[in-house]
């Protein structure tokens, strides 16, 4: 190790008011370590929040302004930095009391006024040392059991080896069935939590089906090698094995309670029991035979189906599967079935590639660090602070931004509303099958809220944000609402989409104040009618969406005759009255779908379906528009156009009607043509 | 003038410092430092502000760097003085009391120091 990388790893935190202590101190010890300064308790809980694993060592005087020596440690021992940091106080103050209690807090050395350069780097290197030793030591511990389940391993390997040899198998049946259990095992942690089988279970239940067969070392070799099918005699002597393996490790002394034992011991007495409880030696059924021993048995049948034997040559995958299937070879658990079907490709690869993915090498290590407890307990402990205190802010952020919040889970479906959300909505926090309860029928509709979630689905992990506006039901109002959400995945090749996070905002002032200005700029303000614009906006989609031919269509075009004297007589107040009243006469007279304008000055449009025949409809209009408003006669002059002539062009339609229009002006006003008809007469 | 000298004109203890530090340029390169620190000044302007938990800490803090560079008389005049101040609420004339001999060292001392410096 060179001396600047040497100097690199340990850094030495001196906190102290008097830059003239600091630089001493510094001065001292600056040739081995990294010297950090801080003038009081909160510059150092700064320099500790940013390197609290760099540094090695803290050197803490207790008077100072701001946050004093006291403060400092009692702050280290909330954020347990304490714990990482060793901390010698360094202080003019000598009262019993200030050490006892400085002791108290977490102190491990007091280095008294004045510094002796000699004393300083002493006290530093033994207070640095004895922390790392204290560290090492914790590895050692740890590598120790790590090794003892390594040799635990290794002897049930050998022992399981002894069987086997005297079996005259190869040896490989004792690696085949621990594949195979643990292949099977995992398969089934994620079908169900049933048999509350943990990761850290697996290695154990592995080692304990090694020893499935211990038993057999009681069977004498002529049976068990016997090539031929065994008599009815021999096959009972052949069956006590399972029961005699049992019998072997309840008679281990001392050791009944060890997990591996215990287990091992279910396996050995029931690994040929049969799910339908005609198996041996005691006959259990069903669920009654413990899980363990369902797989070993299962892993067992598998594997002495797909090897040669004595007594018969090895079947392929495919038609052990077959057999296995159809119970041609045992009764099991329908559940494990479904577990040989999922591994099946894998075992079809070959049963020594289809090692298991997860190194056991790490298992063991999560072992140890499970064994270890304290240390890691700590470690997680601080981790749920951290998450509590997240929530704290999360909550409290939330809360004050007034925002539905919520967080939605793929598998099982749920949802989960934020406090204020909740109560907002006057629904609980969790929602289990949001599709089918309230949030996802009445405050989302069905269509609305399974398009969200579809959304949600088909983002990638790498573009997961999605935003769309909804009309929600909030306690029985329609608001207008924006959804925006974010998708969250699992780690996975491919990522796995797990669910997301979201939160819904009411837009519905905005909208409206939209929705009005789109009125508004739709709308003729004078008589509310749509203005030209507008109508040829809602026109042109009805003209171009039927097929040609279907296009029952009229635009008829009108004006008022004579208006430029209502309002020279009148005045132009009483002008407007006019329009107003024509244009309610209009509204009033045309059915919903019929679309009705103010196209400028006097001049209306209207545009409407007919069925077969044009001039009833045309008529009924006209005449109902005939009649006065105060001293004013209303008269009209009509132009109307067909749209079926027009292959769907509305300024040709329009300007069919114009003409239309003209030639009943022409006519001598107070009349109405059609534009067929003139077309015809010119 | 040496180092040493410097150290007993002003009633400060150089063997004991140099056990401690142990090397000469050191001991001269934090005395020199002495010039800029500001607890004596700090303490001089809490004392007039009367206030007292400011003036117990710059007392104090003067008091550590004394004791650190075996500056022997005014570490024990402001020792004095910072026990007089801990855990004051108010002013009161034994602290005045108290103050006359830390200025009247702190003065000497500066006063050879700054000599030392101009050397």
């Amino acid at each position: 190790m060179s001396g600047k990388e040497y100097k690199n790893s340990k850094k030495i935190l001196i906190v102290d008011d008097s830059e003239i202590n600091r630089s001493l101190l510094s001065d001292m010890l600056s040739n081995e370590y990294e010297i950090l300064e801080a003038e009081n308790g909160m510059e150092a809980a700064a320099v500790m929040h940013s390197q609290e694993h760099e540094i090695a060592l803290m050197l803490l005087d207790i008077v100072m302004p701001v946050m004093d020596g006291f403060e400092t440690l009692v702050m280290m021992n909330e954020n347990d930095w304490i714990k990482s940091i060793p901390v010698i106080m360094i202080s003019a103050e000598t009262v019993p009391s200030y050490i006892d209690r400085a002791y108290d807090l977490g102190v491990l050395d007091y280095i008294s006024r004045p510094f002796d350069e000699r004393t300083v780097r002493r006290r530093v290197i033994s207070t640095i040392m004895l922390s790392a030793k204290q560290k090492e030591l914790e590895h050692m511990v740890a590598d120790q059991i790590l090794k003892k389940e390594k040799d635990n391993k290794l002897m049930v390997e050998i022992l399981s080896n002894i069987v086997e040899f005297r079996n005259g198998e190869s040896g490989l049946h004792v690696v085949h069935i621990r594949a195979l259990t643990e292949l099977l095992l995992r398969s089934l942690m994620g079908k169900t939590d049933q048999y509350k089988i943990t990761p850290r279970d697996i290695p154990l239940i592995c080692n304990a089906a090694a020893l499935h067969d211990i038993g057999k070392i009681t069977i004498p070799s002529k049976i068990l090698n016997k090539p031929g099918r065994l008599t009815d005699e021999e096959f009972a002597v052949m069956k006590t094995h399972a029961a005699e393996g049992a019998r072997m490790l309840q008679n281990i002394a001392l050791s009944e309670e060890e997990p591996l034992v215990k287990v091992a011991y279910q396996i050995c007495r029931w690994h040929h029991e049969r799910y339908d409880g005609r198996g041996y030696p005691d006959g259990l059924k069903g669920e009654d035979i413990p899980i363990a021993a369902q797989v070993v048995a299962m892993a067992d049948v598998y594997d002495a189906l797909t090897s040669d034997r004595v007594y018969k040559k090895a079947f392929s995958h495919k038609k052990t599967m077959e057999m296995i299937q159809n119970g041609e070879c045992g009764a099991f658990n329908p559940l494990l079935l479904e577990c040989l079907t999922d591994i099946s490709d894998m075992l079809e690869k070959g049963l020594d590639t289809a090692r298991p993915s997860k190194n056991t090498q790490e298992e063991m290590i999560d072992m140890v660090e499970d064994l270890m407890g304290q240390g890691t307990m700590d470690a997680s402990e601080r981790t749920l602070r951290l998450l509590e205190h997240e929530r704290t802010r999360y909550q409290f952020f939330s809360e004050l931004s007034q925002e539905i919040q919520f967080e939605y889970t793929a598998v099982p479906e749920m949802l989960i509303l934020s406090e204020w959300g909740a109560k907002y909505l006057r629904m609980p926090e969790t929602i289990l099958n949001p599709r089918g309860d309230a949030f996802g029928k009445r405050v989302f509709t069905e269509n609305d809220f399974t398009s969200l979630l579809e959304q949600l689905e088909h983002t990638t992990p790498d573009s997961p944000v999605v935003e769309s506006n909804y009309l929600l039901d909030i306690n029985g109002q329609e608001r207008w609402s924006k959804v925006i959400a974010r998708s969250m995945w699992m780690d996975g090749e491919p990522p796995v989409y797990s669910g997301a996070i979201g939160k819904i905002v009411d837009i519905h002032e905005d909208m409206e104040k939209l929705n009005r200005l789109e009125v508004m700029a739709d709308h003729d303000s004078l008589t509310g009618l749509y203005n030209h614009r507008a109508a040829k906006a809602r026109i042109m989609p009805l003209l171009s969406g039927k097929r040609e031919g279907d296009q029952n269509y009229i635009l008829v075009l009108f004006d008022l005759d004579h208006f430029k004297q209502a309002n020279d007589q009148y005045g132009h107040q009483f002008g407007d009255e006019v329009l107003k009243y024509v244009a309610n006469t209009v509204k009033n007279g045309i059915r919903g779908a019929d679309i009705a304008a103010r196209t400028g000055g006097d001049e209306f449009l209207i545009f409407m379906e007919y069925k077969t025949v044009i001039e009833p409809q045309v008529k009924r209009i006209f005449e109902l528009l005939c009649g006065s408003y105060g001293e004013f006669t209303i008269s009209v002059s009509m132009g109307v156009a067909n749209a079926k002539d027009c292959r769907g062009d509305y300024e040709g339609l329009f300007q069919r009607a114009d003409q239309a229009l003209y030639a009943a002006k022409r006519g001598g006003r107070g009349r109405y043509c059609f534009y067929n008809d003139i077309a015809e007469s010119e | 003038m040496t180092v040493k000298e410097c150290y007993d004109a002003i009633g400060a203890d150089y063997d004991d410092v140099f056990s401690r530090l142990r090397k000469d340029d050191r001991i001269r390169k934090f005395l020199l430092k002495v010039l800029d620190d500001k607890s004596y000044e700090l303490l001089l302007n809490s004392v007039a502000s009367r206030d007292m938990a400011e003036a117990f800490r710059a007392a104090h803090t003067l008091k550590g760097v004394c004791q650190n560079l075996s500056l022997t008389r005014l570490y024990k005049s402001s020792s004095r003085l910072s026990d007089v101040l801990r855990d004051r609420q108010e002013y009161g004339e034994d602290i005045a009391e108290a103050l006359e001999p830390v200025k009247e060292d702190y003065t000497q001392m500066i006063e050879y120091i700054g000599k030392l410096a101009e050397e």
